[in-house]
């Protein structure tokens, strides 16, 4: 019984390293995500969680796309619309309308997306830079992935959590 | 290894402890050379960390203090006297003390600082006046101190170096039967006094040695009723650590135990998050108390609920008196500093300091700091003359500085006067013109506040060189950005020839404060309640426009008045009432009258901060979490009242009613009815009833859930029928909400409700439904209501 045991905890053990190694060598974890038309994706570690929308009280003398403050079980966050931040107009919230609230070091914040579509789990080689146009130190997009058929921007999070007024 | 951090650590503690202590004493001591009591304290903090450094190995510290002991015992057998060009050298040493602690402290070793050039000096001193019992230092060679210094471990202020070991047994011998006599007539002493022995003196000892991780650490009362006293005495814990043959200290310990900041600060947050659960279980009592009004359960309730206040109060006072350190701690360095300020500056200062035991946060110590430094030497440099100037002026010569602190009300004021020339508000002007900081029209018609004001900014200074001392242009901006940190006040008041006096009013806490809510359109704001002066209810034809600005007239002053939504930009989608309500803003000798829709209450809140991505924004000091989980923000009174200025009032001009856009009604689902029924059962019937019509039908299962869809603005509505029972908001309060937009005025409300006497027809009427149908009804009849009222086209049906 012991044995058989041991047996199986080995190889799930070996499973187990097995992944994490082809995780860590090539694997990107993304959460996508829908703003306007686009599929956008950011990496899963700098979430810090989804919520549905809550209430939030605006905060004056900011720029449009900044919605205000909301309360995150006691932590006062900002509340950024991605949409207005995009150059799209601002849209009242439905069903599908999530907070993505990111984090990176100290630096939280709250994002308004229109829509979640799906945890992507995406190889390295499948992500090429962004273009020319729009690479750059000031450039909000980290790369482009390529999966099927489909096109992810990937988002620079450091740049979304970055005060730009 | 642990071991030794330990010590190393606690070390520290004892020897940044001292050392604070011991410019005050030094100071002290040059007033008088004679005090041999206050020699002798000064001497012990010499030998205490020499004993203990020496212990830890630290050869570089040990040699500076062996050769700093030698001079101080000197003066202590009176064979020196102390002039001032000795205590410039002593001064220096301990300086470069602090240094070497310093270094320790961050790299656990005494490399990386010089210390021959001093010791040099300070054998030149103790060798100066001839030896007589003292051994004469031998100066340079490093090492060859150092070897006598492990002999010298079990140190006295005899000469123990020519001892043979014999006589030094016998020696520690009867030194140990004194401490034991004295110790013991101690003791009795104290069962005389009727005081309670505590279990000989092992207790305090095992209690004060309690080791801390952080060097930082300050000691904190663990009773706070009586205030402890400024300088610490000296602490049990010197004696055991550095076997020092120093007397015990005084014979009334206090009882303290040392505490890592870190958890005072946890503690401190712990409380914030209870005052704010606190304010919640507030709200949903009072919430409670209305739904079920009558009921036994509710006394019984209501009075947890008030001891829970009660006790939250309690604790949030007793856990903010555990950050309080006196203010002495700051003050004592002063002394030290102006005794080189008059040095350097070649005038007379004297510094007298009163208050030093008030009380003040921690957090708020530590930021006061540089400021007073700053405003310190300003007074030293720009302030007091020089002693001819003074002469001729028919002042004394010696110019007094007068530090002192004191409570008022919920604020400390610490208070700088000098007695000196004054602030010159035209020559502060002209200073500021001719740096671009002002121009010709703000010089004309500042106030002379103001004036005085100019010397806070970046960039200004008066000082015609740039000295060691001052003259950049930076210190006095130092000041208002820290005292603004804290949300202190800088009051200055000033007479020419007279002097200056600089008040620096700061609130006791930082965390938790007070406030005035304020409501105005939907928006709440807080503001300090430290800052409100009174509120006024008054009509909108007591508001004068004097040159494009709203005043108004309180009792027999002329109040310059803005409207809180032309601040912060609120849109008004409300309807503004008759009324307003003015809360007077006070802040030093300037008010502004803050006109807002409403009042909403007093409150104590949680200061939280917007974060590093929405910080600095002008007028909002920061963000609160009310007892509804809704976030408030709190108003900069400061910012606030500097906005003030530059705010063009519209907010009381009749806003012309909103753009009512009546789109025409081209096919029957143009029109769009919002239904309002708590039972699913009732809002299908109505839906039955009218969907022939054709029109879009939108349906809401409570009154608070119809006002979020209306808020949202997708539909335009041409009619609600709205049931008057309903849980959360019911018809009635969701009819008063509804008339308050400026948008929905006009909006027919049908009440649809089984409730059929008279007086809820009546209330209903208040309102402002404009139909009143009560079931059962007829689908026909229902639908002929809401066509009248939507004036439905008749080549629809």
């Amino acid at each position: 019984m012991s044995d058989k045991l041991k047996q199986i905890i080995n190889k799930q053990n070996e499973q187990q390293n097995s992944e994490t190694l082809d995780q860590s060598n090539d694997i990107v974890q993304l959460v996508g995500f829908i703003i306007g038309e686009e599929e956008y994706a950011v990496p899963i570690l700098s979430i810090q969680e989804i919520i549905k929308p809550i209430s939030w009280t605006r905060v004056p003398q900011t720029p449009a796309y900044i919605l205000g403050v909301f309360n995150l079980r006691g932590s006062v966050i900002p509340l950024i619309d991605l949409r207005v931040k995009f150059g799209l107009s601002s849209k009242n919230h439905n069903e599908e309308t999530r907070f993505f609230v990111l984090k990176q070091g100290d630096d939280v914040a709250g994002f308004v997306i229109d829509r979640l579509t799906m945890a992507i789990r995406i190889k390295k080689e499948d992500i090429g830079p962004a273009p020319d146009t729009l690479a750059g130190d000031e450039s909000m997009i980290d790369g482009v992935g390529k999966q099927d058929d489909r096109i992810l921007t990937i988002l620079k999070v450091a740049k979304l959590l970055e005060r730009d007024f | 290894m642990d071991e030794f951090q330990e010590i190393l650590q606690d070390f520290l503690i004892e020897s940044f402890e001292l050392v604070e202590k011991l410019d005050e004493d030094l100071v002290e001591l040059e007033n008088t050379p004679e005090d041999l009591e206050l020699l002798n304290g000064i001497f012990r903090v010499a030998h205490t960390v020499k004993g203990a450094s020496s212990f830890l190995n630290f050869d570089v510290l040990t040699h500076l203090t062996h050769h700093m002991e030698d001079v101080l015992n000197k003066a202590r057998h009176g064979d020196l006297l102390i002039t001032p060009d000795i205590m410039d050298v002593i001064l220096e040493s301990i300086d470069l003390m602090k240094a070497l602690l310093n270094i320790i402290r961050d790299t656990s070793a005494d490399a990386g600082i010089d210390v021959a050039a001093c010791v040099v000096k300070l054998d030149k001193i103790s060798s100066g006046e001839g030896a007589v019992d003292t051994p004469v230092a031998t100066p340079e060679p490093v090492e060859e101190i150092v070897l006598e210094e492990e002999i010298v471990e079990e140190e006295e202020e005899l000469d123990y170096d020519n001892m043979s070991p014999d006589d030094l047994e016998a020696e520690i011998e009867r030194l140990l039967n004194e401490r034991q006599e004295e110790d013991k007539a101690k003791r009795k002493a104290k069962v005389e006094a009727g005081e309670e022995v505590l279990a000989a003196p092992q207790i305090e000892e095992e209690v004060a040695a309690e080791p801390t991780p952080e060097p930082v650490v300050t000691p904190v009362p663990v009773t706070p009723t009586p205030p402890p006293v400024a300088p610490k005495v000296e602490t049990p814990k010197a004696d055991v650590k550095a076997a020092a043959p120093a007397k015990r200290a005084p014979a009334a310990v206090e009882q303290t135990i040392r505490v890592d900041v870190k958890r005072l600060d946890h503690l401190m947050n712990l409380i914030g998050e209870l005052v704010l659960a606190k304010n919640r279980l507030i709200k949903i009592n009072d919430d409670v108390e209305e739904r079920y009004e009558g009921e036994e359960f509710l006394e019984e309730l209501n009075q947890v609920v008030s001891i829970v206040s009660l006790v939250t109060t309690d604790l949030q006072i007793a856990v903010m008196k555990t950050r309080m350190l006196p203010i002495g701690k700051v003050f004592n360095k002063f002394p030290r500093m102006i005794r080189d300020l008059t040095r350097e500056l070649n005038k007379k200062i004297e510094l007298e300091i009163s208050g030093e035991d008030t009380e003040l946060d921690k957090s708020i110590v530590e930021e006061i700091g540089d400021p007073l430094v700053h405003i310190i030497r300003n007074s030293c440099d720009h302030g007091i003359e020089t002693p001819d100037v003074r002469l001729a002026a028919g002042k004394p010569e010696t110019g007094t500085i007068a530090l002192k602190a004191y409570n008022e009300g919920n604020q400390i004021v610490i208070q700088i006067d000098d007695d000196g020339k004054g602030l010159d508000t035209d020559m502060l002007k002209n200073k500021a013109l001719e740096k671009g900081l002002i121009s010709e029209k703000e010089a004309d018609s500042m106030s002379e506040k103001e004036a005085f004001g100019l010397i806070m900014r970046p960039g200004f200074s008066t000082a015609a060189a740039v000295t060691n001392v001052s003259g950049r242009g930076v210190g006095m901006d130092v000041v208002k950005t820290n005292i603004e940190k804290v949300n202190g006040i800088i009051d200055i008041e000033s007479e020419v020839g007279v002097g200056s006096s600089m008040k620096l009013k700061i609130p006791l806490t930082l965390a938790i404060i007070q406030a005035l809510l304020v409501g105005v359109q939907e928006e709440h704001y807080a503001i300090p309640l430290a800052s409100v002066l009174e509120t006024v209810r008054i009509s909108k034809d007591e508001i004068y426009t004097v040159e494009g600005r709203s005043v108004m007239r309180l009792r027999d002053e002329v109040l310059s008045l803005v409207h809180i939504g032309d601040i912060f930009e609120v849109e008004r989608i409300l309807d503004a009432s008759e009324h307003a309500y003015v809360v007077v803003l006070g802040l030093g000798t300037s008010k502004l009258g803050l006109i807002v829709d409403n009042l909403v209450g007093q409150e104590e809140i949680v200061i939280k901060s917007l974060g590093d991505y929405l910080k600095g924004i002008e007028g909002i000091a920061g963000a609160t979490i009310r007892g509804d989980g809704g976030v408030t923000l709190i108003c900069d009174v400061v910012a606030l009242m500097d906005m003030a200025k530059g705010v063009k009032a519209t907010a009381m001009v009749e806003s012309s009613s909103a753009a009512q856009i009546t789109h025409e009604k081209s096919k029957p689902s143009d029109y769009t009815v919002m239904i309002v029924d708590d039972s699913k059962t009732d809002r299908t019937i109505m839906r039955k009833a009218l969907e022939p019509m054709g029109i879009t039908l939108v349906e809401a299962s409570d009154g608070q859930e119809a006002l979020n869809i209306l808020k949202a603005g997708d539909y335009n509505f041409d009619a609600m029928l709205v049931d008057i029972e309903m849980p959360r908001m019911d018809g009635y309060s969701l009819a008063t909400e509804i008339k308050k937009y400026n948008r929905y005025k006009n909006l027919p409300l049908i009440a649809v409700t089984s409730r059929t006497g008279k007086s809820d027809r009546m209330r209903g009427v208040e309102s402002g439904m404009v139909e009143y149908i009560t079931k059962p009804y007829s689908a026909d009849y229902l639908a002929s209501v809401v066509q009248r009222n939507v004036n439905f086209k008749a080549e629809f049906l």
